[in-house]
C-alpha cells in the first residue's frame, strides 16, 4: 500500500467519522484542529482504522498516535 | 397525517438504498419529529458501535435544537470502578431510545466506594433515581489462595457479596434510589484449564459462585446487569478488550459497548414500567413457513420432519415461554380469516393454539389500523405493543405510521427468529409478580365477561352477577413490586401519573402521615389482581390526594366508588375533615378528567387553560358512602 492510498483511506475515514465531506488532513493535524475530535471520537477513529487497514495497534501504540502524521507512519509500517 | 404518501413509497421500496432521507437531512429540513423517530428507532436496532456512536452525536445535535419529548426524565448517577465517560453518552441514548429522558452524573474512575459510602458526596447530593455501578473482575475484593478449601472459597464470597451488597446498603439508607449493579464476566484465561472447573479456588470457578451468591442475596432496590449472560453470548474475547483495558480501564470492549449500555438501558426503563406488554405476530413465514391462503394448511411448514418446520416450531415454542411468563399474544396477518385460523385448527403440530392469543386479526385492511385496534381491544396503549414480521414493507409501515410500537426486525432465517426477537429485549421486567404469571387467564376472564355482559339486559344487573369481592388495604411490603409496578405503567386511568421508585413507594408505606391503599379484585370468572392504587398525604384538615390510579381491566365495575367510600372513612379516623384532589391532565388520562365531580368532589379554583391541572374538594361532613355493587371483603 502506498502513502497515496493511506492519505486517500485515512481522508476517508475522518470525513466519515466527523460527517464533514470537506475536511482535509495533513501530517501536522492534531484533535485541536478538528471540531468533535474527543477522547471519545479518538478511539473511534482508531477502532475504525482498526477496521478499514486490517491492522491491530499494540497497547503501547494506542496512547502514542497523536497527530496524523504518526497515525499514517504507524499505518504505513504495520501495512508494509 | 405525517407520512406523505410518495415518501412512504419510496421508504417501502428503498429502505436498504438509503434512498429514505436520512437523518442529517430530516433535522437539516427542521423536521424534528421525523428525526427524532428516525434517531430513536435506529438506536434500538444499530449493533455496530461506530455508527451508534454517531448517532450519539446527532442524539446531542438534535437536543440542542429540539429536546426530545418524554414524559419522565430519570437522574442517573454513572459509578464506575472502570472508565465511564465512554458509557455515558450512548447510555444516555440507549435510555432515550426506550422513551424516557435521563440525566446522568459520572463520579470519578474507582471513587464509587467512597461516593456510596459518604452521605455528602456529589452522588448523594445528585439524588438520583437510579444508581449505575460498572464494576468488573478487577473490583473484587479478594480472590481465594492456590488450595484453598470449599469453605475458605465459601468465606470469600460471603465476603465479595458484603461488600458489593453493602456498599449498596450503605447508599441506599442515605439515598434511596434503585441500583443497578453488574455481575462477573469469565476471565478470557484459564490458567488451571479444564481442572478449574473443579477446582473451588480456581478464578473462574470462584467467580461463578459469586454471581449466584449475588443473585440470591441481592435485595429488592438491587437489580443486576446480567453482564455474565450477556458476556457469554458474545464471547468473552469480543466483550472485553484487554488493551482498552490497559490504555484507558475500558471495562468493556468497543464491540461490545451497544449490547452492555443497551442491557443497562433496559433494566432502568423496566424500573419504571417502559417495557411492552403484547406481542402482535404475522402467521405467513413468521409462524409457519409458507403461504397458508396459497399452500393450504398440510402446505405450510411447521413441526418435525422438515429442517424450516422445525425452525418454525423452536420459534413458536419461544413465543409460549414468553405467553407463560404473562406476555400477551395477538395476530395481525393479511389473510382470509378462515385460512389463517385453519393451521391452529387442523395441524397438531401447532405449539401455539387459538385460544393462546388475545386478538386474532386475519383481514386486509392495513396494519397499523389493526394494531390500533388489538390494543384498544386490550385495553393498552399502543407504545405497549411489540411487532413481529417476516415482511419488510410491513415493519416499516408500521414504524412510519406507528413510531412507538416497537418493530423487531427479522432476517430470511427463521432460525434466527428466537435469537432476534430475544435481543430486541422488549419484554424486560425487573421483578416478576404473581400478576404477570397469571395475567393471561385474566385476560380471558375478561373475555368471557364481556360475553355475560352481553347477555345480561341491564349493566346494574350484569355488575350484580358478577359477584364482585374487593379487599382494601394499606400498602404491604408482600405487594409492594405491583405497587410499584402500577404506579409507573398506568396511563389512562390516572389522576396524577406521578411516577415513584419502589423506594419511594416503601417511603410511603412508612409514613404515618400517609394513608395508602391498595385494591384487590374477584369475581366469578377469577381473581383480577391488585388492580387499584391510592395514596394521600395529611396537610393539617385536610388529606391531599398524590396518587389514585386504576388498572382499566376493572373499568366501570364500581371500583372507584368502592375506594371512595374506603378513603372517606379512614380519612375520619386519621382526624381530617376533607379530602383535597388534583387532576393533571395528560394525553392519555382524559378518561378521569371528571371523576372527582362524579364522586362528589367541588371545583375549587380551577386553571382554565385544557393543560392545567385543576382542584377538588370533598367535605366528609356532607359525604355519604356510595351502594356499590362489590362486596368489600377482608380476604378472598
Amino acid at each position: 500500500m502506498t502513502d497515496a492510498d493511506i492519505w486517500k483511506s485515512l481522508t476517508d475515514i475522518f470525513r466519515d467519522l466527523f460527517e464533514d465531506p470537506d475536511l482535509t488532513i495533513a501530517p501536522e493535524t492534531t484533535a485541536a484542529d478538528v471540531e468533535d475530535w474527543d477522547s471519545l471520537t479518538h478511539i473511534q477513529l482508531l477502532v475504525a482504522i482498526e477496521q478499514a487497514f486490517s491492522i491491530r495497534f499494540n497497547t503501547g501504540e494506542v496512547a502514542g498516535l497523536n497527530d496524523v502524521g504518526e497515525m499514517v507512519a504507524l499505518i504505513a509500517r504495520r501495512t508494509a | 397525517m405525517q407520512h406523505p404518501s410518495d415518501l412512504r413509497h419510496d421508504v417501502l421500496m428503498n429502505r436498504d438504498e438509503k434512498t429514505m432521507p436520512d437523518l442529517k437531512a430530516l433535522i437539516q429540513a427542521e423536521h424534528y419529529d421525523e428525526g427524532w423517530n428516525r434517531l430513536l428507532d435506529e438506536a434500538r436496532s444499530e449493533t455496530d458501535y461506530t455508527r451508534f456512536l454517531s448517532l450519539c452525536r446527532w442524539h446531542r445535535r438534535l437536543e440542542a435544537r429540539a429536546p426530545q419529548r418524554v414524559t419522565k426524565t430519570v437522574k442517573l448517577a454513572l459509578l464506575g470502578g472502570a472508565s465511564t465517560e465512554m458509557l455515558e453518552a450512548p447510555l444516555r441514548l440507549a435510555v432515550a431510545s426506550l422513551g424516557l429522558g435521563c440525566q446522568i452524573h459520572r463520579s470519578s474512575y474507582n471513587l464509587f466506594a467512597q461516593e456510596m459510602l459518604d452521605p455528602g458526596s456529589a452522588t448523594a447530593a445528585f439524588a438520583p433515581d437510579v444508581a449505575v455501578i460498572v464494576s468488573t473482575p478487577a473490583n473484587m475484593p479478594a480472590w481465594p489462595e492456590p488450595g484453598d478449601d470449599l469453605d475458605r472459597v465459601q468465606a470469600l464470597v460471603d465476603e465479595a457479596c458484603e461488600h458489593w451488597l453493602g456498599l449498596c446498603d450503605r447508599f441506599h439508607a442515605h439515598t434511596p434510589c434503585e441500583i443497578v449493579l453488574n455481575n462477573f464476566h469469565a476471565l478470557p484465561t484459564r490458567p488451571m484449564g479444564n481442572l478449574g472447573a473443579k477446582l473451588p479456588w480456581d478464578a473462574n470457578n470462584f467467580l461463578r459462585r459469586v454471581n449466584l451468591a449475588l443473585g440470591d442475596r441481592a435485595p429488592n432496590y438491587v437489580h443486576l446487569n446480567d453482564v455474565e449472560g450477556l458476556a457469554a453470548q458474545y464471547g468473552v474475547r469480543h466483550w472485553f478488550d484487554p488493551r482498552y483495558w490497559f490504555h484507558a480501564k475500558q471495562p468493556v470492549s468497543f464491540e461490545a459497548l451497544v449490547p452492555y449500555v443497551r442491557n443497562t438501558a433496559r433494566i432502568i426503563a423496566a424500573l419504571f414500567g417502559y417495557t411492552a406488554k403484547c406481542l402482535v405476530l404475522d402467521l405467513d413465514n413468521t409462524l409457519w413457513g409458507g403461504v397458508v391462503g396459497d399452500d393450504g394448511p398440510e402446505g405450510i411448514k411447521i413441526g418435525e420432519g422438515d429442517a424450516v418446520g422445525e425452525a418454525f416450531k423452536a420459534f413458536q415454542e419461544y413465543i409460549r415461554a414468553l405467553k407463560q411468563r404473562g406476555i400477551l399474544l395477538a395476530v395481525c396477518s393479511k389473510n382470509e380469516d378462515a385460512n389463517a385460523r385453519a393451521p391452529f385448527r387442523e395441524l397438531p403440530e401447532m405449539v401455539l393454539k387459538e385460544n393462546d392469543f388475545l386478538a386474532f386479526k386475519a383481514n386486509w385492511e392495513p396494519k397499523p389500523n389493526n394494531l390500533r385496534e388489538i390494543a384498544a381491544e386490550l385495553n393498552i396503549g399502543t407504545n405497549a405493543l411489540v411487532f413481529v414480521d417476516d415482511n419488510p414493507a410491513e415493519r416499516e409501515i408500521v414504524r412510519q405510521w406507528l413510531p412507538e410500537v416497537r418493530v423487531v426486525d427479522l432476517t430470511e432465517d427463521p432460525a434466527e427468529y428466537p435469537r432476534l426477537l430475544d435481543d430486541a429485549g422488549c419484554f424486560e421486567i425487573t421483578t416478576l409478580s404473581n400478576e404477570d404469571m397469571q395475567r393471561v387467564a385474566q385476560y380471558q376472564g375478561n373475555a368471557r365477561r364481556k360475553q355475560l355482559q352481553e347477555s345480561v339486559a341491564d349493566y346494574e344487573s350484569y355488575l350484580q352477577s358478577l359477584e364482585q369481592r374487593a379487599v382494601i388495604r394499606p400498602f404491604e411490603e408482600r405487594y409492594l413490586d405491583r405497587i410499584t409496578q402500577l404506579i409507573n405503567k398506568s396511563n389512562q386511568f390516572n389522576l396524577t401519573t406521578l411516577r415513584l421508585s419502589r423506594s419511594q413507594v416503601e417511603e410511603r408505606m412508612q409514613d404515618p402521615n400517609m394513608l395508602t391503599a391498595y385494591v384487590r379484585v374477584a369475581d366469578r370468572f377469577g381473581d383480577n389482581g391488585l388492580i387499584s392504587v391510592f395514596c394521600a398525604e395529611r396537610l393539617g384538615d385536610e388529606l391531599q390526594i398524590q396518587l389514585w390510579l386504576m388498572s382499566c381491566r376493572v373499568l366501570k365495575r364500581g371500583v372507584e366508588r368502592l375506594l371512595c367510600n374506603y378513603v372517606a372513612e379512614q380519612a375520619r379516623a386519621f382526624g381530617v375533615s376533607r379530602l383535597h384532589g388534583v387532576y393533571r391532565p395528560t394525553a392519555k388520562n382524559g378518561l378521569v378528567r371528571d371523576l372527582f365531580p362524579t364522586l362528589g368532589f367541588e371545583a375549587q379554583r380551577n386553571g382554565r387553560a385544557e393543560e392545567e391541572a385543576t382542584h377538588w374538594r370533598l367535605d366528609l361532613d356532607h359525604f355519604s358512602p356510595f351502594d356499590v355493587p362489590i362486596k368489600h371483603v377482608e380476604d378472598y
